[in-house]
């Protein structure tokens, strides 16, 4: 027996989903992955989750035993905000600013004269649970008056007298100096120890106090959530797994010891996603695409992200539900249409698609007890553009009823004395609508982000994403669709290919006239220090250790930051020299000017990001096979106005290098793929497949 | 729509026919539609991104429109300029691919362009060879010339003060760019280079907005795609015609509202004077009566093309007749509204068509009374069903040199409370303009040699009523360096009106309190001070003042000690430059909106929170309210009193007498009539 054979080798990572859990193994001596799905289990994730495991555990013929380490993406930060009531919460304040959340940022949603009906939604915390705390800082961190240690503790004693067990505490200038904020904490402790606290500057130590006080709200409510869900998970997994390294998915991107977690729970209210973002990032670089969309269609939602030189998008101004939370996030936006959008009629007789939707219960119109009004699948089904079964072949749908469904919503669609359009025409019609829809969404998001999406592939994953993306990468104009193995298990394996991460940040607003190297050295080496503390805390060899330094920078005078990577190695003038150089060329870069040479700027954060770096999974090449492909079946399936014979492709059946033209249809497990007329396939050699359009690929052969 | 009598001839621009060529299919409608708010959003985000000045990248002061080749807007979520100008100077068979056009003249943009800093750029979309759509951005730019930086002088007399005038010019011949224009730009602002790049964005933004307006006709064809822009229309139109105006019993009613400053002479009541006609599925709006243009810049030069800006512009308040604020906020205001209304303007020579070359620059006194103008008129057509009204943008800010002999300007926007509506509460400080955001304090101070002492709602500010009107700001900013501050105000004696029994919001007033000892070891006097203010419309209203500075209430004892005898000062609304002395507070009270129904009709219970949240007094509680309450331990422990409560109510009651007045104006317009401000007839 080789000492291989005996030391743990799996890599499990379970992404708790709404409907399912998705778990990926990878053999970390071979690479081979197998993946697999159970039921999830809403009123307490956490058996799922270990179901999942031993299943896993189970298919590879494995005990606990092999198991080198476990990594998680949960929801449980994302739903208690969304989903439960929020209450008892309390917020401490500097004096003078109680009003601070009613107030918020004077903002009303789009539309200009809304001021005049808007009901603004109720704020995070009442009014009443709002104390003031004297004392005052400047922006510098000078104390310019005392904390006023008396009447923090009346403010606790009332929070324990009225039942309010999770507080936030959100002092003036707290980045610029934590004393007075760390002093309430300890009052507090004192005073009403059962009472959960998060002081901002923990939090976010970051100037804006709105946003830092919500940000630092949202923390202190997912506290007790996260902490009593990760008991649970510790008391499923075990004796065996429960002392193996459990790993959080972070909405950053990066994973983080549960124990990190549980002190700063908002660190995961993008958890799920951020999984799905990472698998696509390293999925689209492994097929040669650098620079990508992700569009991953859901039963309701569909998610889109922008990946751009390998790495998603991060934000640092995101927000969850209304809820702004100002930590570093992956960039992902919502659209509110999925498979089971339904189409309808407005009050004006108006044809609508989205975004109400049958979600998965009752479903689509075919579905077993499904609902009564027709969807984007029952469209897709109408059209023979998915199987008349789902999952694999398991469960019949019923093609008679969407037709029904969408025959009625043409004849009340008609207008007197014309005839109405046929079932066809209709669900084709909901198809480019929906088509429509999300190639505008996808046009905006990236011109938001100074970005051409003509220059970027689109990567499509969930259960209704592949079969219409190839249609929407069209519609735009975009170089490719890729459609990566596995496309329901993607957030899974991108569990298993994310480093740990850990940020840290400071505002320090200072001139780029008189910023001191020293200062800003020992600024740095703090970070530093803390970012190595807190990965060494989870047992990261030093060895494995990097960390990168940023800045938010702007020029002197406005009020947007941009963040960009600071330079490695001492710091001097020329460190601060560099550094500016590198915000003038990444303003460029987003805003097309800048003002080298013109106009100072000012460093605001400095920022640095502690990663501990893991083997990434190595998605296994697939073994070559000549000849065409050969399909599995034929049908009709309707393009351009008409049904056309088309042959269907079993996703297991196509190995590398296959080239498949359009139209055809590509079956797997949850999942179906489209190439439309005018389109072709390939397999790559990992088996991931790459439409494109015939047209776009004569032209970019043509022009070099 | 109709044009003013004397001034009814055919449109200098093509009119569109009565039925589009081929019906429209429903699913290209949809996509029509979603692509062309689409383009609008894109657009935006183009210039939000590339744009250099802070107007337009962080106050959001920009609009984009898409509009047929009738010039006819096509999307709704806000206003924008329109193309008229530019099509009746160069008709569109003179234009060519690669045209752009520029204008900012408010008198010779068919009254699409309200003041000269909102520069406007016009791209024609061509389509086998013919122009069928423009699409058109502008942008409040941070300086155009004239008298002072920003080209907002308060104190204009004609537009010659307020910088460099654009008629209608081609900027971009056929994909040339005239470079004469951007050289006489240039030369006639205080940041050429700031302008030039935002002119730059604006216009590629609508470039690529034309491109992606020409796929959708290259994807559809020229009559699909112009059935959809007809029936995008014709649903505006008809969601007006069949579910708004049935709202309103037919007949005529009469209003009037007030501008009070207009930058030259004395505060007085300049009179917007609305006669609405409602009959069947018409609304005749007739603006006889309002009073003669100012001396001053608050003129809005409206009367052009058939009103058909300022229509799309006050349209949207009758959104709020929807039967929920769900139901008013899917509605989009198009062109399509222009067919339900008729506009009489007043002739020439009144606030709302002004004679060239009367000064415009802050004619948004008057643009934004409109508003509230109409509501009031509406309100007594349906029985007080509309919100109370609301005023929500002025400027203040401070100027002068910090402590390292740098000179600074701080400029901030800050909004106020909204009206009472018979559904809910008016929100608290909020602003009109959406996305529009405040200064966070640390921001401020990080910039500036201020210190923000409070950060609150000005308690009693809202306007009493059975739905309370939101609260105002009561904004403490403490000089920590000698230095002046700005204010541009309106509504500074008059306060919000209410509707239907409501009050009226405490009006807009800025004090400078002495600071108490010079340095900040002490808080401000006011921080848990009774938070006072106004009190909506009753009892102690907030001070008043009617000349720029006047003495006013004595300081409240500062809690750390200093001098007591010092007094307050309070200014008005426009104050340009007031010295304010190291260690001053200047407390910015913004107004509160009306409260919508009678107070005494206020579910005592909704008092008593606002009691125990400082939103309302006790003694307003009391007074305004009629509810008594009973204090608990803690300082912000209340229960209601029911017995006596009902007791105060009923004498309350019998005592005031009938309560048919449906708009409250509040104790400010009976003192500028007593004081004889108003101008004779009124």
């Amino acid at each position: 027996m080789t000492q291989a054979d005996t030391l743990p080798r799996f890599r499990i990572g379970i992404d708790t989903g709404g409907t399912f859990t998705d778990i990926v193994a990878v053999d970390a001596g071979s690479g081979a992955m197998r993946v697999t799905k159970v039921s999830s289990t809403p009123s307490n994730p956490a058996i799922g989750l270990v179901r999942g495991v031993h299943r896993i555990l189970d298919d590879m013929g494995a005990d606990v035993a092999d198991v080198a380490g476990l990594a998680h993406g949960t929801t449980v930060a994302t739903n208690a905000l969304l989903q439960g009531r929020i209450d008892g919460l309390g917020l401490v304040v500097t004096e003078g600013f109680r009003h601070i959340l009613e107030i918020a940022r004077q903002a009303v949603p789009e539309g200009y004269g809304n001021s005049y009906f808007w009901v603004k939604p109720a704020r995070i915390v009442p009014l009443r649970y709002v104390r003031e705390a004297g004392g005052r800082l400047d922006f510098r961190g000078a104390e310019l008056r005392p904390l006023d240690e008396d009447s923090v503790r009346v403010a606790a004693r009332y929070f324990r007298h009225h039942g309010i067990d999770a507080v936030g505490v959100c002092l003036m200038h707290s980045y610029a100096n934590p004393t007075h904020e760390r002093r309430v904490a300890e009052i507090m402790a004192q005073e009403y120890p059962d009472c959960t606290v998060s002081v901002s500057c923990d939090v976010l130590p970051e100037y804006r106090e709105y946003e830092r006080a919500v940000t630092t709200l949202v923390d202190v409510f997912v506290k007790p959530h996260m902490a009593r869900y990760l008991q649970r998970v510790d008391e499923a997994l075990g004796a065996g797994l429960r002392e193996r390294p459990f790993l959080v998915m972070q909405s950053s991107g990066g994973v983080a010891s549960a124990d990190q977690v549980v002190r700063k729970p908002i660190t995961t209210a993008l958890s799920g996603p951020a999984a799905g973002a990472i698998g696509s990032a390293v999925i689209a670089k492994i097929a040669g695409f650098d620079n990508v969309v992700t569009l991953d269609a859901g039963g309701t939602s569909t998610d889109l992200c922008l990946i751009e030189g390998g790495a998603p998008h991060l934000t640092n101004a995101g927000s969850v539900g209304p809820f702004p939370v100002r930590i570093p996030m992956i960039d992902i936006e919502t659209i509110g249409t999925g498979g089971g959008s339904i189409a309808w009629i407005s009050r004006e007789g108006d044809l609508k698609v989205g975004p109400r939707s049958a979600g998965a219960e009752p479903g689509p119109m075919c579905y077993p007890n499904g609902g009564a009004e027709p969807t984007i699948t029952d469209a897709n089904l109408v059209l023979g553009r998915i199987p008349p079964s789902l999952i694999g072949g398991g469960i019949p749908l019923d093609v008679a009823r969407s037709r029904a469904g969408l025959a009625a919503l043409a004849a009340k669609l008609a207008r007197p004395g014309t005839p109405p359009m046929s079932v066809e025409t209709l669900a084709n019609g909901i198809i480019e609508i929906a088509n429509w829809s999300q190639a505008n969404r996808i046009r905006q998001m990236t011109i938001q982000r100074g970005i051409d999406p003509r220059a970027f592939a689109l990567l499509s994953f969930g259960g209704a994403g592949p079969a219409q993306s190839a249609a929407v990468m069209d519609l735009i104009g975009m170089t490719a669709c890729i459609v990566p193995p596995n496309p329901g298990n993607l957030s899974a394996f991108g569990l298993l290919a994310v480093d740990w991460r850990t940020d840290h940040i400071v505002t320090k607003v200072t001139s780029e006239d008189a910023a001191d190297p020293p200062a800003v050295a020992s600024l740095y080496a703090r970070l530093e220090q803390e970012a190595t503390d807190t990965l060494r805390r989870d047992g990261i060899d030093a060895a494995r250790i990097r960390v990168q330094r940023q800045a938010d920078v702007r020029y002197a005078g406005q009020s947007m930051e941009v963040r960009v990577d600071a330079p490695g190695g001492a710091i001097d003038a020329s460190f601060l020299e560099r550094l500016a150089a590198a915000f003038h060329a990444a303003h460029r870069q987003t805003f097309g000017y800048d003002y080298a040479g013109q106009q100072k700027v000012e460093f605001v954060n400095f920022c640095v990001s502690g990663f501990g770096l893991i083997e990434r999974p190595q998605l296994p090449k697939l073994d070559a096979k000549a000849g065409a492909p050969v399909a599995s079946s034929r049908r009709p399936v309707y393009f351009d106005g008409t049904f056309r014979d088309t042959p269907i492709y079993q996703r297991s059946a196509l190995a590398p290098p296959a080239r498949v033209a359009g139209p055809a249809i590509v079956e797997e497990f949850g999942s179906t793929t489209a190439v439309l007329p005018g389109q072709y396939l390939v397999v790559d050699p990992h088996g991931v497949l790459i439409i494109r359009s015939e047209k776009r690929a004569t032209q970019d052969e043509a022009t070099p | 729509m109709n044009v003013h009598p004397q001034t009814a001839k055919a449109a200098p621009w093509p009119t569109a026919p009565q039925r589009p060529a081929v019906a429209v299919d429903p699913i290209v409608l949809q996509i029509v539609e979603g692509t062309l708010n689409s383009i609008e959003a894109e657009i935006e985000y183009a210039i939000e991104r590339t744009a250099r000045s802070p107007m337009i990248r962080e106050a959001h002061d920009y609009r984009v429109g898409l509009f047929d080749r009738y010039c006819r807007k096509l999307t709704g979520r806000s206003y924008s300029a329109m193309p008229n100008a530019v099509v009746r100077d160069f008709p569109p068979e003179t234009m060519r691919p690669g045209d752009i056009f520029l204008m900012n003249d408010t008198y010779l943009t068919e009254g699409s362009i309200g003041h000269l800093p909102d520069l406007c750029s016009t791209v024609p979309v061509f389509h086998d060879g013919e122009v069928v759509a423009y699409i058109q951005a502008f942008g409040h730019h941070d300086d155009i010339g004239g008298r002072v930086p920003g080209s907002m002088p308060g104190t204009a007399r004609s537009v010659f003060e307020e910088g460099l005038a654009v008629p209608p010019v081609r900027l971009y011949s056929a994909g040339v760019r005239n470079d004469a224009v951007f050289t006489i730009v240039k030369r006639n602002t205080r940041v050429p280079e700031m302008l030039a790049a935002d002119i730059d964005s604006e216009v590629q933004a609508c470039v690529m907005g034309a491109r992606r307006m020409a796929e959708l006709f290259a994807r559809f064809g020229k009559e699909a795609v112009e059935a959809c822009f007809q029936a995008i229309l014709d649903r505006c139109r008809d969601i007006y015609r069949n579910e708004l105006l049935p709202k309103i019993a037919d007949g005529e009613y009469v209003w009037e509202d007030y501008v009070e400053h207009d930058g030259v002479s004395a505060p007085r009541l300049h009179k917007l004077a609305l006669k609405m006609i409602k009959r069947g599925g018409r609304i005749t709006l007739d603006f006889t009566g309002t009073d003669p243009q100012s001396p001053g810049p608050i003129n809005w030069p409206a009367d052009y093309a058939g009103g058909a800006f300022l229509i799309k512009w006050i349209a949207p308040i009758l959104r709020n007749l929807a039967d929920t604020p769900e139901r008013a906020a899917e509605i989009h205001v198009n062109e399509g509204v222009c067919e339900v209304f008729d506009v009489v303007f007043p002739p020439k020579g009144t606030l709302i068509t002004p004679e060239w070359p009367a000064a415009t620059n802050a004619r948004s006194f008057v643009l934004l009374r409109c508003l509230g103008l109409l509501a009031g008129v509406v309100a007594q057509a349906v029985e007080g069903r509309i919100p109370a009204d609301q005023e929500t943008i002025r400027y203040t800010g401070f100027f002068g040199n910090d402590r390292d002999g740098k000179p600074f300007l701080s400029r901030e926007v800050i909004g106020g409370g909204s009206g009472g509506r018979y559904y809910a509460d008016g929100n608290d400080a909020i602003h009109i303009v959406p996305d529009s955001r405040n200064q966070p304090a640390e921001f401020t101070e990080t910039r500036f040699p201020v210190l923000v002492e409070k950060l609150a709602l000005a308690t009693d500010s809202g306007g009493a009523g059975k739905r309370r009107g939101g609260l105002g700001y009561d904004k403490h900013y403490r000089a920590l360096v000698d230095c002046r501050t700005i204010v541009t105000a309106d509504r500074v004696r008059l306060g919000c009106y209410g509707v239907n029994g409501g009050k009226a919001g405490a009006p807009f007033c800025v004090t400078i309190y002495p600071g108490g000892s010079r340095d900040v070891a002490s808080p401000s006097p006011l921080v848990g001070e009774g938070r006072g203010g106004g009190s909506g419309g009753f009892g102690t209203a907030a001070p008043h003042g009617s000349t720029p500075t006047q003495e006013g209430h004595p300081l409240p004892s500062p809690q750390g000690g200093g001098e007591t005898s010092a007094k307050a000062r309070v200014l008005g609304g426009l104050v340009d430059g007031e010295p304010v002395a190291a260690g001053e507070i200047v407390a910015v009270r913004t107004t509160g909106g009306g409260g919508w129904g009678d107070p005494l009709e206020r579910e005592p219970e909704l008092v008593c929170q606002d009691v125990i949240e400082g939103r309302v007094s006790p003694p307003a509680a009391r007074d305004a309210y009629g509810v008594v309450l009973i204090a608990g331990r803690d300082a912000d422990e209340w229960q209601v009193d029911a017995a006596a409560t009902a007791a105060l109510r009923d004498k309350m009651r019998r005592e005031r007498g009938s309560t048919d007045s449906m708009i409250d104006r509040g104790p400010g317009y009976l003192e500028m009539l007593k004081e004889g401000a108003a101008p004779k007839g009124v």
